[in-house]
Formats: C-alpha cells, sequence, structure tokens
C-alpha cells in the first residue's frame, strides 16, 4: 500500500468519525421540527414521524455513550497504523471504528448518525446502514483473531471469519420483526407462527453470543498456549475483554434463554432489555481498542536486550549457548536457529539433524540470515516477532559471526551422521552381496559338481556290472577328488555367508559353525528363536566365526565356549578359549575389520587376551 | 519298503542321475517335477510311496512342501536332499515331518536304504 493510499484511508476514516460526532451534535441541539429541512430529500418524506416512533429523543450523555465505542476504535486504529504501517491490526481497528460509528454497535443499536442517514432513502439506505454495523462485528472477530501478528494464520481462523462476515449480516437483516426482510410472505409473521418469528428475531442474538463466546475462547487459548512475547503483547487485550464478556455475556445468554424457554410474543422478549433507558454498556467496549493498541505497541521489543546479546557475544558464547541467548534478546523462548550446510543442501538443527522449515500457513515464521542465494542460518520464531524486523535484524547481525563459527560444528556433525549412515548401507550392500555370491556358486557350481559326482557313481555301478574293475577304481579315484573339491566349495560358500544364518537365525548359525569345529565348542545362548535384525546376527555372526576360527588356529587350547545374550536394548556375543593369550586388535588380525563391522551398526568390540590366561573377545550390538 | 518314487528337483541332470540311481537299486519312479507347486498336484495324482525331494525350489520352500505332503492322508515318507549340508539348516530339518536328509554328494543305493530302514 502506498503511502498516498494510507493517507486517503486514514482521511476518510477521520471524516466519518467527524461527521458522526457532527450528526450527533445537530440531533440533540436541534429541535426535531427543525431536522426536518435535512431530511427533506427524496426518499425520505415522512421520515421523522416514524423515526420518533422507534427512537426517543436522545441526551447529551447517551450521544457520548454512543458515539464513544466507534471513536476510540477508530482513533486507536489510526494511531495504531501510523506506528506499525505494515501490521493490518490497525487498519482492521479503524474499519470496526467506522462500521461502529455508521452502523451502529450491536444488533440492535443505531447511532443518530446511522438514523439520520437512513431516513434520507429508507428502506435501502436503512438496510445497507444495518449490513455496515453487522460487518463491523464481524471484522471485531476477525481482529481478535488476527492480532497481533494482523493477519489469520491458521486455515480454520480464515473460515470462521469468513463464515462470520455472511451469517451475521443476514442474520441481522432476518431480525428485526421482519422489516428487511418479508417474513410474513414467507409465512412467518408474529401472529401466525410467533415461534419461528421468535426464532427469526433472535437471530442475530445467538450469532453475537457465538461472536462472544468463540472470540473470548480464542484469545484466552492464545493466551494460554502462546510464548512469553505473545502473552504480552496479548494481555492487555485479554484484560480488556474481560469486563466486556462478564457485560453481554449474561444479557446475551438471557436473550437466547427466553428465545427458549418463553413463547415470544409481538415483541420478542430477546428485545426487551434494549428498552432500558440509558445504557451505558457501549463504554466497555472504550477499553478494548485500547487494549489492542498498548498490546501491539508493547509487542515492540526493547532494543536493550539485544545490547545484552552484544555484551554477553563479546564474552564468548559457546556455539550451543547461541540459541538460549537469541531467544532471550527477542523474548521468544520458542525460537529456533537452524544451518543451512552446503554440501548437503539442506538446514539442520544444532545437533546436525535435517530440518524443514515451516510452511507459509504456519504459526511459525522465518528469517534466512545471510545471502538468500548462499544462507548461513535462519531463524524460526513466534509469528508474532514478524513485524519486528528491525529488532531480528540487530540481533541477526551482531550473532553473525558466532552462527558462521556455530555452523561448521553443525555441518561436521550432519557430515559425521552421513558417513555413519553410509557405512551402515555399505555393510549392508556387502552382505547382500555376499548373499549372492553364496547363492550363485550354490546354484551353479555346486549343483553342477553334485550331478557330475552322482553322474560318476552311476558310471562306477556300471563299470563294476561289466566287471571291469580297472575303470571302476579309476571312477573311484574321481569321485574321491570331486568330493573334496565339493567340500571345498562348500567351506568357502558357508565362509562367504552361511545360509544357515538367513535360514535360522544366530543361534543355530553359531551351533552348526560349533558343531563342524575340530576344538569342542560349548555354545550357552539366551536368544532361543528370537531373530534380531539381519545387520546385527551377521555382525554377531561374524565376530563368532573369526574368534572361533582365530583360537582353532593361534591359541592351542582345548575348549572354545561361545555365550550369546541379550540385556535390556542390546545384544551380545562372547567367545572364550584356554589357550595362550596375547590376541592384539591393532596387530591386523580378522578382527580389526570386525571392529569396525561392529562399529558401523553402533556396537563395539573388546578383546581381552592377557597372557596366559586364553583370549576372550567380547562383542555387544544396539537392538530394539 | 517304498516302491513307487516321486523326483522333485529344479536341477533336470540331477533328477536324471536320481532316477538312474533309484531304478539301479530296484524302485520305480513314477514321476518328476522342478517345482514346489507342480511337486504338491503330482503327489495329488500319483500317489507315490516315496517323494525324493530338494530343499531349494524355485517356488516354494522345499521344508514347507515337506511339511505339506506330511499332513495329507496317506502321505508319503519325504526324504530331502540339498546339494548343502544338514548343517546349514539346522533345527528346521527336523520339524518338517521329513523321514531323513541325504546330501546330494552322499546320495547312493546304501544312504537311500539307511534312511529308509532307519
Amino acid at each position: 500500500m502506498t503511502t498516498l493510499q494510507r493517507r486517503v484511508i486514514q482521511g476518510t476514516a477521520l471524516v466519518v468519525v467527524a461527521l458522526a460526532g457532527f450528526a450527533e451534535v445537530l440531533y440533540v441541539a436541534i429541535e426535531p421540527g427543525r431536522i426536518t429541512w435535512l431530511l427533506a430529500l427524496p426518499g425520505g418524506t415522512g421520515a421523522l414521524v416514524d423515526h420518533h416512533v422507534y427512537f426517543p429523543l436522545r441526551s447529551w450523555t447517551e450521544v457520548l455513550v454512543e458515539i464513544a465505542p466507534g471513536a476510540a476504535f477508530a482513533f486507536a486504529g489510526l494511531i495504531a497504523w501510523s506506528v506499525r504501517p505494515r501490521n493490518r491490526v490497525g487498519l482492521l481497528m479503524m474499519g470496526v471504528g467506522v462500521g461502529f460509528l455508521i452502523g451502529g454497535a450491536g444488533p440492535h443499536s443505531s447511532s443518530a448518525f446511522s438514523e439520520t442517514l437512513s431516513q434520507i432513502a429508507r428502506p435501502w439506505g436503512e438496510i445497507a446502514l444495518l449490513v455496515f454495523g453487522a460487518v463491523s462485528v464481524a471484522m471485531l472477530i476477525h481482529l481478535l483473531l488476527a492480532f497481533p501478528g494482523g493477519r489469520l494464520i491458521s486455515a480454520s481462523d480464515r473460515a470462521l471469519v469468513r463464515s462470520f462476515y455472511v451469517a451475521i449480516p443476514l442474520a441481522t437483516l432476518l431480525g428485526g420483526n421482519g422489516r428487511y426482510v418479508p417474513l410474513e410472505a414467507l409465512g412467518m409473521s408474529g401472529a401466525l407462527n410467533p415461534t419461528l418469528f421468535g426464532y427469526a428475531n433472535a437471530l442475530p442474538n445467538v450469532l453475537y453470543l457465538a461472536c462472544l463466546v468463540v472470540g473470548s475462547a480464542l484469545v484466552i487459548r492464545r493466551w494460554i498456549l502462546g510464548g512469553r512475547a505473545k502473552r504480552r503483547s496479548l494481555s492487555p487485550v485479554f484484560w480488556s475483554l474481560l469486563p466486556i464478556v462478564f457485560a453481554f455475556l449474561p444479557w446475551t445468554l438471557m436473550s437466547v434463554a427466553g428465545l427458549i424457554w418463553s413463547k415470544p410474543k409481538g415483541l420478542p422478549v430477546v428485545l426487551a432489555p434494549l428498552s432500558a433507558s440509558v445504557d451505558l454498556s457501549p463504554l466497555l467496549l472504550v477499553a478494548l481498542p485500547i487494549g489492542f493498541l498498548v498490546g501491539l505497541l508493547r509487542a515492540g521489543l526493547d532494543m536493550s536486550s539485544v545490547g545484552d546479546l552484544v555484551v554477553r557475544l563479546s564474552s564468548g558464547l559457546t556455539p550451543d549457548q547461541l540459541r538460549p541467548a537469541l531467544a532471550h534478546a527477542l523474548q521468544d523462548p520458542s525460537l529456533e536457529v537452524v544451518y543451512w550446510l552446503p554440501t548437503l543442501g539442506w538446514f539442520a538443527d544444532f545437533e546436525g539433524q535435517r530440518v524443514e522449515l515451516p510452511g507459509p500457513d504456519s504459526d511459525r515464521a522465518v528469517s534466512i540470515l545471510g545471502d538468500p542465494a548462499a544462507p548461513v542460518a535462519a531463524l524460526v520464531y513466534d509469528s508474532s516477532l514478524v513485524h519486528e524486523g528491525q529488532l531480528l535484524d540487530t540481533a541477526a547481525a551482531a550473532v553473525n559471526m558466532a552462527l558462521a563459527n556455530a555452523r561448521l560444528q553443525v555441518q561436521l556433525r550432519a557430515q559425521l551422521e552421513e558417513v555413519r549412515q553410509s557405512r551402515v548401507r555399505l555393510v549392508e550392500a556387502a552382505d547382500s552381496e555376499r548373499q549372492r555370491v553364496e547363492r550363485d556358486l550354490h546354484d551353479g557350481a555346486q549343483q553342477q559338481l553334485v550331478t557330475l559326482l552322482l553322474s560318476m557313481q552311476v558310471a562306477k555301478s556300471e563299470a563294476l556290472r561289466h566287471r571291469d574293475r580297472g575303470v571302476a577304481n579309476l571312477i573311484d579315484a574321481n569321485i574321491a577328488s570331486l568330493k573334496e573339491a565339493l567340500d571345498e566349495l562348500r567351506e568357502l560358500a558357508r565362509g562367504i555367508h552361511p545360509t544357515i544364518l538367513t535360514q535360522a537365525g544366530l543361534c543355530p548359525a553359531i551351533r552348526s559353525l560349533a558343531e563342524r569345529c575340530p576344538i569342542p565348542v560349548e555354545v550357552r545362548d539366551d536368544l532361543g528363536d528370537v531373530r534380531l535384525a539381519p545387520p546385527l546376527e551377521a555382525a554377531l555372526y561374524f565376530v563368532g566365526a573369526e574368534a572361533i576360527t582365530n583360537a582353532v588356529k593361534y591359541s592351542n587350547g582345548h575348549r572354545i565356549s561361545v555365550s550369546i545374550g541379550r540385556g535390556s536394548g542390546f545384544a551380545t556375543i562372547e567367545v572364550s578359549d584356554d589357550g595362550v593369550g596375547g590376541a592384539d586388535l591393532s596387530r591386523g588380525s580378522g578382527l580389526r575389520g570386525l571392529t569396525d563391522r561392529v562399529a558401523a551398526v553402533g556396537g563395539r568390540l573388546i578383546v581381552d587376551s592377557d597372557r596366559p590366561g586364553g583370549t576372550t573377545v567380547h562383542a555387544e550390538v544396539p537392538c530394539v | 519298503m517304498p516302491e513307487r518314487v516321486l523326483i522333485v528337483d529344479d536341477h533336470a541332470g540331477f533328477r536324471r542321475v536320481a532316477r538312474r540311481l533309484l531304478q539301479e537299486i530296484g524302485r520305480q519312479v513314477v514321476g518328476e517335477a522342478g517345482t514346489g507347486a507342480e511337486a504338491l498336484s503330482e503327489a495329488r495324482r500319483l500317489k507315490p510311496d516315496l517323494v525324493l525331494l530338494d530343499i531349494q525350489l524355485p517356488d516354494l520352500d522345499g521344508l514347507a512342501v515337506a511339511a505339506s505332503l506330511s499332513s495329507q492322508p496317506e502321505a508319503p515318507a519325504v526324504v530331502l536332499v540339498s546339494s548343502r549340508d544338514a548343517t546349514d539348516y539346522g533345527p528346521r530339518l527336523h520339524d518338517c515331518g521329513a523321514l531323513g536328509f541325504i546330501a546330494k554328494a552322499d546320495l547312493s543305493a546304501e544312504s537311500l536304504t539307511a534312511v529308509l530302514e532307519a
């Protein structure tokens, strides 16, 4: 919006306030008879007679009471808009004020200004003004929901406000004793169908009750859920709303209750409270615009908090203290600092975990720090801070250097995490490749050799049948070497990836290994049939297999014992022998590679091999 | 002693040799099957006394086929074979209702007779 447009709107609001005041003065100061000239316009003829039937003459007090809420909203809105031109709260407040002045601040109330104007072109002028007043009530709900950021954040808020903009004017027209909507034509005259007639008349009141309840409930909810920054600005609105709720709620409730429990006759019960002579309740509404204005100004934070931040920075802030310090300076405990990681192409929190920035529909706002094409970091904060652009910029400039340093740490963490995950993926890929090779060996070479072996046995039988012992012996020798080749192939395949590990799990696989071991192996297990994730089973199995092989080859021991167990959150395998000990992880044994394999799944490997006393290899991996 | 045998293996070469071997020890091979599903349908149709069943089949797990065959009325005796060792399968071998297991490399008139007479 340009400055010129803003000035025009502000000027119009001022003119309306002035005209409203002028009309009220005219109304009180000039005798009824002499006002006729003012109203003797086309369409306004004879209006004054009607006018005095519906609306008795007013005193100065009444006039002031009438004009006060609208004027207060309009003036407070003007101030708010000048102070925070980018925030729509001021504009909305002005809208409410002008609406109240033109249309009246309630379902059946009206100002002198509105009456005077409505006389000019009845009934259309009157209808237009009623709608204007009703719209201003919907606008008040809009204002309550949009405060303090100035825009409706959630889709449900927008839907609610939209429905009030439609429903309140419609209901206001439907009420009013059938003056604006031909209720009689619809078979709803007071005489024919008093109940329906009463309902139609009470509709605006029911809606006003709904506005009051919904508006108050939402403000209270925001006040309770909002952070400190939000509560600071919501509090004045909250406290100025409270007396209004207490004053109007019983009245509106009574109106609605009257409709339900007593049959309306003639003038509906719902209108009865309006006939009181001097109603001072509109004055309560004056507190509300003041509450909005104070709240809006309070949302403006103190620059001195940024000064404190600079002092803390100069005394040395560690990267992990950066977020709390910024949150304190901007008075938003929910503030988050996320770092842009150029090598990975996403934002991460301080722990290096990937973070998605909130979308435009969220109640969180985002400020990108640094060059938007190559940002350093971003601040994610309560949207009530949105109009504190200068404060945010100053605070961000103060921490810019510290943020760049912190980002290096975050990037390192995120890269470590990436490396950890890629290591897991590498191990998994290697495992599945091993399985594939084992399967290929089995399905291909092993099958062919087995068939060949059996064929040779058949050939040997044939030779024997023909009493050719020489050939039979030759075949027998070949059968023996073929069997050896098959055994070697089978061992090779098992070493690559044992089928039993995939088929039956860790314990059967280790037991199968133990059965084939040349030294007696005692296996104890607490795992039973429980299966672990394949990468965990593979890691523990290969540790067990390597430790048993090492014990057989190097320990000179006579017994090996293996125990497989499971604690809370981890699974273990431990292989001990009674040999000479002296195994060393660092001396390039197969255990070195297994340490990496176990670490890849987040576990650890410990070798205890004091001479003498044998060797104990212990591995544990985390599991659910 | 079972006389009528069904051979189940996806490897035609193995089926051919096994047929020869079985005939040599006086068994009548009534049919062959290359998949688990085929094994089940052929067993129903031919009602063999013995099924020589490979564990590694292209469609079904041989151990599951064995369990299914053993649960049928007039169930045939099932002897499992594999080019892998018994130790490669663990306890599952004993729970599937099969009469026994012979590694393919050890398949002979003697080993078969030993399993069938055990």
